[in-house]
């Protein structure tokens, strides 16, 4: 099925990233470009995405970034727009960030910058694990997938960003998949209207992280929805949207089995049934928190 | 216009003075005064700084960084434990080549925890792309901290600088200071310039992977910047004279009674002052000593040093700093500079205090020792009254 995206040039994205094939935060980046447009000032931080806009002096995406230390990002761009304001510029600053920067060792000053409302769009593209050092766990590793330093499946659940983030009583708070790019397109266009800090996770499957094919990318992205993993809505003002995509998952007979998601990845190939049920309980909890939100 | 204020009142003065755009704050003690002064000063609506308080120093220097490169004057303060947080940051900074200026009142790093003075927090950053300067008064913190903007916005460097001043002694003594006036020093400071801002109209980008030959010559530009800084410096601190009629700032490094000495003594910052007057009564007992004071830590000035130590019968380095295991970090520099005999001194560290009755100890014991030809590399002086602290040596495993 064509989305209808096909053949849209995204000025974000210059040919020739270093990205692999099939990388899905290479299409996260040219949907933000979509979405936000032109005037736009990037901090990325130490990830992927360090690495895709290729070798420096010259860069693959068409923004401005400034590449930065891995727990720096947030706070770089808190004095960024401050910086603009003082120039008297009307520039979006973007934070691009993996989930190891986001979850793990960014977290301080993702939740400083939040408590303080900075004036920014945070992005955080979760693959779910430290991709580019080969795929070691994170905070943000699902239970029972197996990484590098997982290889007998993660003991522990993925931390909650999506609830520690509305926690932080923000402007806007909302999830996204690569797989549904024009609802992830619409939230980033709203997130642009909206003044103060503003945080979106956007499910990046990985195909050499999270082990299937690449051509499969969009598909995962979208499987990890349908099967109710992965919720799509949004908090602004304290309402909470769950997008048209995710709205059969409120009641739990309507979901999509979960083992539909997790048989086409490779780092799930030898889930116990006991781990399945801890992931299936993992989903119900989520969406048990998010009807009662709504 | 002559106030009496602390260090910390000088250097949030100079700020202020500087018409700084972004301060990224995080409180640490003995810093913390210079931020409280900030935000007070942005509360009773004297400045338009936008002054963040941030949860870590790590991302004070993050705020920072993140406003210098878009364009505005930045600035930051820090001590101890909150600098070795920042230390990446501090490093990220000096490879992107952002004119920042940051004041460090020094201070001891744990464990175990201390909050007296030392300098080695301050020294620990040397290999890291700043130019480096030390105050030795509050009149020094505020001048140094102003001529930061200068040096670091020329040009012709290009790299972020800091100002040392050692805590509490300076940070929280109050002294006479000369204040130049605002109109003086928009004079002195031209708006800001750099070499390049992120911002979507010029598309510039920062930091991504650079091939080894690149990285390289990056670094060698940082360290050639560093290194023909001297010029800038002397340049900027004679045009300073024209807004601080009392300064004096020709050179990088400061003489004290040297031209006519056999020996002297190398000190840096506060006790420098307790150091000169050692000199004074040592000369009048006809020891024949002078005392060279280090202001500039980076870029080094070898060629000051060599002119004004290259010929003394002994240089005596007193250190309140150690690289654990070798000596002093002071001492190594000059040592790596002269050819003529070179003894290391540690003192004062984490606030074991030295006075004027100290140092005359402590020089002329080691002036003793070089006369005799054998002397010690490396003593750590402990003044009289604490010598006999013995510290409980740990139990063995087995
Ligand atoms: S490892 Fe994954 S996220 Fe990283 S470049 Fe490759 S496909 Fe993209």
């Amino acid at each position: 099925m064509s989305l209808g995206l096909r053949g849209l040039r995204s000025e974000s994205l210059l040919p020739g990233t270093s990205a692999c094939p099939g990388c899905p935060e290479n299409m996260a980046m040219r949907m933000v470009g979509m979405a936000l447009g032109k005037n736009v000032a990037m901090v990325v931080v130490a990830g992927c995405s360090s690495v895709i806009q290729g070798i420096g002096p010259k860069n693959a995406y068409g923004y401005p970034v400034l590449n930065i230390a891995f727990a720096a990002g947030p706070a770089a761009a808190s004095g960024m727009w401050r910086a603009f304001k003082q120039r008297n510029k009307d520039v979006t600053v973007v934070v691009w960030a993996g989930d190891g920067g986001t979850a793990d060792i960014g977290f301080a000053s993702l939740s400083g910058a939040a408590e303080r409302n900075e004036d920014f769009i945070y992005l955080c593209v979760d693959n779910e694990a430290y991709m580019n050092s080969g795929g070691q766990r994170s905070g943000s590793t699902p239970h029972g997938a197996v990484t590098t330093t997982t290889p007998e499946g993660k003991k522990e659940n993925k931390k909650e960003l999506l609830f520690i983030m509305l926690d932080h009583n923000v402007p806007y708070v909302a999830t996204a998949s690569v797989g549904y790019p024009h609802d992830l397109m619409d939230k980033l266009k709203r997130a642009k209207e909206v003044n103060g800090f503003r945080y979106i996770q956007i499910l990046t499957p990985d195909p050499y992280g999270w082990l299937f094919d690449p051509s499969k990318t969009a598909e995962v992205g979208k499987l990890a929805v349908q099967t109710c993993y992965w919720p799509l809505i949004e908090v602004m003002n304290g309402k909470v949207r769950v997008s048209n995509e995710s709205l059969h998952c409120l009641k739990k007979e309507t979901r999509r089995p979960l083992k539909d998601f997790l048989s086409v990845q490779g780092r799930y190939k030898k889930l116990p049934e006991r781990d399945y049920l801890e992931l299936e309980k993992f989903v119900d909890d989520l969406w048990e928190r998010i009807i009662s939100m709504s | 216009m002559m106030k009496i204020i602390s260090g910390n009142e000088a250097v949030a003065l100079a700020v202020k003075l500087a018409r700084v755009g972004v301060v990224g704050i995080y409180p640490i003690t003995p810093q913390t005064t210079i931020i409280e002064e900030l935000a007070e000063m942005r509360a009773r609506g004297e400045i338009s700084t936008d002054v963040v308080r941030v949860e870590s120093e790590h991302s004070a220097m993050g705020v920072t960084l993140g406003a210098a490169v878009s364009g505005v004057r930045a600035f930051t303060a820090t001590s101890s434990q909150g600098l070795l947080y920042m230390h990446e940051m501090v490093w990220w900074a000096a490879g992107s080549r952002a004119p920042i200026v940051m004041v460090v009142a020094t201070r001891a790093v744990g464990a175990p925890w201390n909050i007296w003075n030392e300098n080695t927090d301050f020294m620990s950053e040397r290999d890291s792309g700043w130019i480096m300067a030390f105050a030795s008064s509050p009149q020094e913190a505020l001048d140094l901290t102003l001529q930061a903007f200068r040096i670091s916005e020329d040009p012709r460097v290009f790299v972020p600088m800091m100002v040392g001043m050692d805590g509490f002694i300076l940070s929280h003594t109050k002294t006479n200071v000369y204040i130049p006036s605002q109109e003086d020093v928009d004079a002195f400071i031209p708006p800001r310039r750099q070499p390049y801002v992120i911002d979507p109209e010029t598309q510039e980008s920062m930091g991504n992977i650079f091939q080894p030959v690149h990285y390289m010559k990056l670094r060698q530009s940082i360290n050639d910047a560093i290194a023909d800084s001297k010029d800038v410096i002397r340049e900027v601190g004679r045009e300073y004279e024209k807004i601080n009629p009392l300064a004096d700032y020709k050179t990088l490094n400061v003489e004290y009674k040297l031209e006519d000495a056999d020996y002297a003594v190398v000190t840096m910052g506060a006790w420098s002052l307790d150091a000169m007057e050692a000199v004074d009564r040592l000369r009048e007992r006809g020891i024949s000593v002078g005392l060279y004071r280090v202001r500039y830590v980076r870029p080094w000035a070898e060629d000051e040093i060599l002119r004004a130590l290259g010929d003394k019968k002994g240089v005596i380095v007193f250190d309140r700093a150690t690289s654990l295991g070798r000596g002093g970090p002071l001492y190594l520099e000059v040592k790596a500079s002269l050819n003529n005999p070179v003894k290391g001194v540690v003192a004062g560290l984490g606030g074991v205090s030295m006075n004027k009755r100290d140092f005359m100890e402590a020089i002329s014991t080691s002036i003793e020792e070089m006369k005799r030809g054998s002397f010690r590399e490396v003593t750590w002086y402990y003044p009289s009254e604490v010598k006999e602290v013995e510290l409980g040596t740990p139990r063995s495993a087995i």
